[in-house]
């Protein structure tokens, strides 16, 4: 990753911040925890609950992503490997006002994690005991990831492995990439 | 002057079409979702064109003719913006942009619109409607 | 999902009784609730609210029960937006007055929420226990155009139940509803506004007569 275009992103990113219209950040904190309240009465089963945040996740993704493309100045997102710098320099800042890091790479640079120390989402919140190690509070995060990337032709796995709700140090996103689309040629289905 | 406007999806189907002018062509509407679906493809054959292949060139961005061009604008994600306008028209580039924002903003944050679907806001009418009339002033 | 009361004097929570020490450790009264939050894209909003209609309007079979449920989601985010306003601007005064709740609530509360006090509040002629505050544009349906077939509904019910929540955990039970209408000599577009009904419980009016006497 060579420092100029990290820190492009970086630029890229506070301005997209800075001159959007803004939100108070307690009303998107309070909107989500009442929202994620709701799908538990819906579906009690922390693990059930988990797989709907993050298709929940997956359907505001596959439309933010257009939305980021619009607005960041982010032409195009080449390789998964740029991805992974993209989301958490310049989406991260846009959308939830924080920047991200990436790091644990794997040695076939298909496997990367995504840290944050601060969630905007989980502020004023604390876990009840009975879910404090099953619930993935903030999963959507995991889907919107997913999503948006699938819209670039990106198939991606995602994990939430650290999340500070369970007392964990920081929060960690793990992505696995899974294959790049191959856009489709029309005359291809007729041959 | 501005013609018309189609909005595409990434399957090449029609999801919006609006005359801007009353000398706007005037098509049935199987003619303007087979032109949508040409379209897209031949779209998609021009990119194969490009020397070095990438797969982010957009392909046909502009046609030319005595009486009209047209101009397209293409998003990552494969959603297509094509506007028809006079030949002398300018800035149908930033009119584009323009509408992709307005795509983003007054479509994909509308709980009731389901992606890929014909558009039906009324929001979105009407900001386009506001934008090909900002558009007309700076353009004359 | 348990959203800690804001008051100074919050009781230790379960915690203590859990094995990981960890929690423990980052507990949320140790983290300082009266630094501002920087603010957030309202994309990030939007794209939330969106995904939280959709989501609402799977599991329901009528226009009304969509309403209802948007109100429930608000009431939550209204009881807490109280608690913590409260907390941050140092009000130790209960506000006990019908009005000086009400002025709370269209001035305070909604720029908190809203970055900008509602547009008006008044009081419905002829009926002692109704109020509306009205909204020219409502923030949650910025990007929403509701479809023809969806009726009356108005998703600023959201909002509605947002005012519900923070009277109600003011001690001021009320019923709240947003609505449309028509005014067409100050509206861009001829769109329509929104106003929130707030129709006051019975009980509230027999303490509001007792102060008043």
């Amino acid at each position: 990753m060579s420092s100029s275009r990290a820190s492009t992103w970086n630029k890229l990113g506070d301005a997209a911040y800075s001159k959007s219209e803004k939100v108070s950040a307690d009303l998107v904190a309070l909107t989500y925890g009442s929202f994620v309240r709701e799908i538990i009465k819906d579906y009690e089963e922390p693990d059930q609950v988990n797989k709907e945040l993050e298709k929940l996740g997956y359907n505001i993704g596959i439309r933010l992503i257009e939305d980021f493309l619009a607005k960041s100045g982010i032409g195009n997102c080449s390789s998964f490997e740029e991805s992974a710098e993209i989301i958490s320099r310049v989406a991260f800042k846009m959308f939830l006002g924080i920047r991200a890091t990436v790091s644990n790479w794997n040695s076939e640079y298909n496997s990367c994690s995504i840290v944050f120390d601060e969630n905007p989402l989980a502020e004023y919140v604390e876990l009840p005991p009975e879910y404090t190690h099953s619930l993935l509070y903030s999963n959507i995060l995991c889907g919107v990831i997913r999503g948006a990337l699938e819209m670039v032709q990106i198939i991606v796995e995602c994990q939430f492995v650290k999340d500070q709700l369970r007392g964990d140090d920081t929060n960690e996103i793990k992505i696995r990439f899974k294959e790049m689309l191959q856009e489709q040629v029309p005359w291809n289905d007729e041959e | 002057m501005l013609l018309s406007l189609f909005v595409v999806n990434k399957a090449g189907g029609l999801i919006y079409q609006q005359n801007f002018s009353d000398t706007a062509a005037k098509l049935s509407s199987n003619d303007y979702l087979r032109l949508a679906s040409t379209f897209h493809s031949i779209q998609a054959i021009s990119r194969q064109l490009s020397p070095a292949h990438s797969r982010f060139g957009f392909g046909i961005e502009r046609i030319e003719t005595d009486t009209f061009v047209l101009q397209a604008f293409q998003s990552q994600t494969g959603v297509k913006f094509v506007v028809t306008a006079t030949p002398e028209t300018k800035n149908l580039k930033n009119f584009l942009r323009r509408l992709y924002e307005l795509y983003t903003d007054y479509v994909l944050k509308n709980p009731f619109y389901e992606l890929d679907m014909p558009i039906r806001c009324e929001l979105w009418e009407v900001m386009l409607q506001l934008a090909a009339e900002e558009h007309q002033r700076s353009a004359s | 999902m348990e959203l800690r009361r804001f008051t100074q004097s919050a009781p230790k929570t379960s915690n203590t009784t859990m094995s990981n020490s960890e929690i423990a450790k980052r507990n949320i009264l140790d983290r300082p609730l009266t630094r501002n939050r920087e603010e957030l894209y309202l994309s990030t909003f939007s794209f939330l609210f969106a995904e939280a209609v959709q989501y609402l309007q799977t599991r329901v079979q009528q226009v009304s029960e969509l309403e209802d449920k948007l109100n429930q989601l608000g009431y939550r985010v209204g009881q807490r937006a109280l608690e913590l306003l409260c907390f941050r601007e140092k009000m130790n005064r209960r506000e006990i007055r019908l009005v000086s709740i009400l002025g709370l609530i269209r001035v305070q509360l909604w720029k908190f929420l809203f970055n900008k006090s509602a547009d008006y509040l008044k009081k419905v002629t002829d009926r002692e226990d109704e109020y509306y505050i009205e909204e020219e544009e409502p923030l949650v349906n910025r990007y929403i155009s509701v479809p023809k077939d969806f009726g009356q509904l108005n998703c600023a019910a959201f909002m509605a139940g947002i005012i519900r929540g923070a009277m109600d955990s003011a001690g001021f039970t009320a019923s709240v509803s947003a609505h449309y209408i028509h005014r067409e000599e100050k509206s861009r577009w001829n769109a329509p506004v929104t106003i929130f009904m707030i129709r006051l419980d019975e009980s509230v009016m027999n303490r509001e007569r007792q102060w008043t006497s």
